[in-house]
């Protein structure tokens, strides 16, 4: 394998606490729990593509110094299981011993992300002369229900495993949860530690590249490193410098317009092509059905339409969304959106 | 009574070659296709990939026979959509019909297992097994025919007694050394791991004047002439597209009582075959009053389960009118967040609602479109629900060898790195390679990117 690595943002992915962008404060305490070690269970809030997970990462290797491969795990709450998983859970579950009461010679299941994903890990000793593991779950917010079976994890498994919950959205995090753990707030990076990234990336890459470029790459990125970067790496292809123009093409490259072209196909008023566009995106990106609703509405705040129009079809958004959280079948709450956009276009 | 008689008519006349048969249409994602051509390269296709694989994996034993443990190599086994293809479609149109008659033409001999053989993972293995993975001695002696395998009514595959029989067809494809081809009549969600494997073909029922034409010629053989024309279209009208059906009614009635009026005859005749889902959507399209929808839900027994899934398939093709789509999907998402919660919460008590909205709500919804004239075509419900997540094997490889160097979700990774590691390859071929040699990507992998 090349020494090269060609995409910069693997490239330019911090190795140690210290490279991290940004963020001192949060670094120091992370560095004051390393020294001590010791830490409770943390929760991580902040918004999306910030840098939750490396931090937590990063930390966790730190931590755990040479004892790191064996004692973590990094789980992902919001990847559904697949069957043989789903099948493995089920194989596992046992009938109560209990002689009296409702479960009496009953099958009890433990929710099958924890059953396959989690106790294996919590259960098993520490590896080496580490105090604990330490497990991390991202966007532990879409567990939603099974976030109840944490509560006991937490507490039977606690002095063998330290847990680092990574959410976007602490709204959806049930309370119990939230006060078992210390939380950490991140905050994006702040611009003047953004700007000396990027100009020693840039001389690392001999790019040319200004202050104001810098300035408007901050604000096209929302602050998210990975992004930024990204857009940088597009940008250099086409040459060394890299000005404004340049920036915002590029930019408007990345973005994902799939979901704005289904919104407008909707307001056409066709729907057998919107609802095949629809099924086209949700196959590729693997989105929920609410990862759907929540960007059509974004899309739909960008497009120029009266006031009165768009309220209404923000009331549509709102009770698909709301009938799809008791349905079984995403495709026809999709449809039945996309059905309701069209005829509301015939109106407008 | 002559001896002939006691053969069913539907053995007696089925097609020996493709030549004397009438070909039901066929369709491929989308695409009209001939299914004996389809077919006929299926076959030889196949035979041309197996021998070589099977010539590689000679060179390959033989070389791993000298090579020491760590450097043998694993043997090669035919990619599934070459060794078996599906053909879909409602009862009676003659899938089973073209594959003997194929077999027939080709000098192949057909084995054969259907829903009447209990299909536990033992007998499929004693069944088929032997016959796919070795060929005996005698056969080279002999020469005899080349095999065909056919798995029909792969849609009667579930409960106790087929337990395990998914995981034994897709092992049966991977190890097969004859060409298998499956028929089946309908959608089954335990059968998705088999559907995303192999080709699909949609087969279509025949238009009625063929079906006519045929039935007058065995009417001819059998020599019978106290039915009218007019009897005859009552038949086939009966049996929605079922060639067999009508068959097997032409000589029920005809080795019946003669002296009755033949109208009511046929009129009272009852198969046991109840209303399949084909005809009950299309019914449900056309019906006007509530009493008459919740009548033909009824008296089906289609899983209610996948029914209302197939009506969201459909719907489109049977209402044009916005207002009217907007309608019946008000009442259809409405069900199914009534079914949703029956299931969450056990209260069964809901289900008559359930039932309501998706079958009257939805058939009611037709203010604006004009009738319905003509055939219109049903097709398969394509989308199954995001209940669980699949990736096809390129996209699983590439997030490995993603992850071996940076941690990322699988999500994320379609969501986000996959879409920029896109442009970044349109935007310069250069970048496209270097990428690729980085990641060691192969040609499936490397599509993912263009």
């Amino acid at each position: 394998m090349n020494t090269e690595i060609p995409i910069w943002r693997i490239k330019y992915y911090p190795k140690e606490l210290k490279e991290f962008c940004g963020r001192d404060s949060i670094k120091e305490t992370l560095q004051q729990i390393i020294k001590q070690k010791n830490f409770p269970h943390l929760l991580f809030i902040g918004s999306e593509g910030i840098g939750k997970t490396t931090l937590a990462q990063l930390f966790a290797k730190e931590f755990l110094g040479n004892n790191f491969d064996a004692n973590f795990k990094l789980i992902y709450a919001n990847v559904p299981l697949s069957d043989d998983e789903r099948n493995q859970a089920k194989s596992e579950a046992y009938i109560s011993t209990s002689k009296i009461g409702s479960i009496a010679g009953k099958r009890i299941t433990t929710p099958a992300f924890i059953q396959v994903k989690v106790k294996p890990f919590v259960q098993l000793k520490v590896i080496g002369d580490a105090p604990f593991k330490i497990l991390i779950v991202k966007n532990f917010e879409s567990l939603g229900s099974d976030q109840q079976g944490f509560r006991r994890l937490m507490e039977i498994y606690g002095s063998n495993c330290r847990m680092i919950l990574i959410t976007t959205k602490v709204s959806n995090i049930i309370d119990p949860i939230i006060s078992r753990c210390q939380i950490i707030l991140i905050s994006r990076v702040k611009r003047d530690r953004f700007k000396d990234l990027i100009i020693e990336i840039a001389k690392n890459e001999s790019l040319v590249i200004d202050d104001t470029v810098i300035e408007a790459l901050y604000k096209v990125s929302e602050g998210k490193i990975s992004k930024a970067i990204d857009l940088l790496q597009l940008c250099s292809i086409s040459g060394k410098t890299i000005d404004m123009q340049k920036l915002y093409e590029n930019s408007q490259r990345l973005q994902n317009d799939l979901v704005k072209n289904l919104l407008l196909m909707a307001l056409q008023g066709d729907f057998p092509k919107s609802r095949e566009m629809a099924r086209k995106i949700i196959s590729n990106y693997k989105y929920d059905s609410h990862e759907v609703f929540t960007l059509l509405l974004k899309e739909l705040n960008k497009i120029p339409l009266n006031e009165f129009a768009r309220k209404k079809l923000i009331n549509l958004i709102a009770d698909s969304d709301f009938r799809a959280i008791d349905g079984r079948d995403i495709d026809i709450q999709i449809s039945a959106l996309l059905s309701k956009i069209c005829l509301f276009s015939e109106y407008l | 009574m002559s001896r002939t008689a006691e053969i069913p008519w539907v053995e007696k006349y089925r097609p020996k070659s493709i030549k004397e048969m009438a070909l039901p249409s066929a369709r491929v994602s989308g695409h009209r296709i001939k299914l004996d051509v389809e077919l006929t390269n299926f076959i030889k296709n196949f035979y041309i990939e197996i021998k070589k694989i099977n010539e590689e994996n000679r060179k390959i034993r033989a070389y791993n026979r000298t090579a020491i443990e760590k450097d043998q190599k694993e043997e090669l086994t035919i990619s599934p959509e070459k060794a078996a293809i599906l053909l879909e479609g409602p009862p009676g149109i003659g899938k089973t019909s073209i594959v003997y008659a194929l077999a027939n033409d080709l000098n192949m001999e057909v084995i054969e297992t259907n829903a009447s053989d209990t299909r536990t993972r033992k007998t499929i293995e004693s069944r088929l097994k032997e016959t796919t993975k070795t060929r005996g001695i005698m056969d080279f002696i002999t020469q005899s025919k080349d095999k065909l395998i056919l798995i029909d009514e792969i849609d009667g595959i579930y409960g106790v007694q087929d337990r395990g029989a998914v995981p034994t067809i897709l092992e049966l494809i991977q190890n097969t050394q004859f060409p298998i081809i499956m028929c089946s009549n309908e959608y089954k969600t335990s059968l998705q791991p088999i559907y995303n494997k192999i080709q699909r073909v949609e087969v279509h029922p025949l238009p009625e004047n063929e079906m006519l034409k045929i039935t007058e010629k065995i009417l001819e053989k059998e020599k019978i002439s106290n039915l009218t024309n007019e009897d005859l279209e009552l038949i086939i009208d009966r049996n929605n597209g079922d060639l067999r059906g009508v068959i097997n009614d032409l000589q029920g009635i005809s080795q019946g009582v003669m002296e009755k009026d033949n109208k009511e005859l046929i009129l009272s005749l009852h198969r046991d075959s109840i209303e399949e889902v084909f005809s009950l959507i299309r019914d449900l399209f056309q019906v006007t009053t509530l009493t008459e929808a919740r009548s033909l839900t009824d008296k089906s027994d289609v899983d209610y389960n996948f029914l209302y899934k197939w009506i969201n398939e459909n719907l489109p093709t049977f209402l044009k009118a916005n207002r009217d789509i907007a309608n019946a999907y008000e009442n259809l998402s409405l069900a199914d967040e009534i079914f949703g919660r029956i299931r969450k919460t056990q209260y069964w008590g809901l289900l008559p609602y359930f039932y309501d909205l998706f079958a009257g709500g939805v058939a009611l919804s037709r203010k604006e479109t004009p009738p319905i004239k003509g055939f219109r075509k049903i097709v398969f419900p394509r989308y199954s629900t995001g209940s669980y997540f699949s990736l096809t094997t390129a996209e699983k490889e590439f997030i490995e060898k993603i992850q071996k160097i940076y941690e990322i979700s699988p999500i994320e990774f379609l969501q986000d790195l996959l879409p920029f590691l896109k442009t970044l390859s349109i935007s310069s071929r250069k970048q496209l390679k270097i990428i690729s040699d980085w990641l060691e990507l192969d040609a499936k992998e490397k599509k993912l990117l263009k």
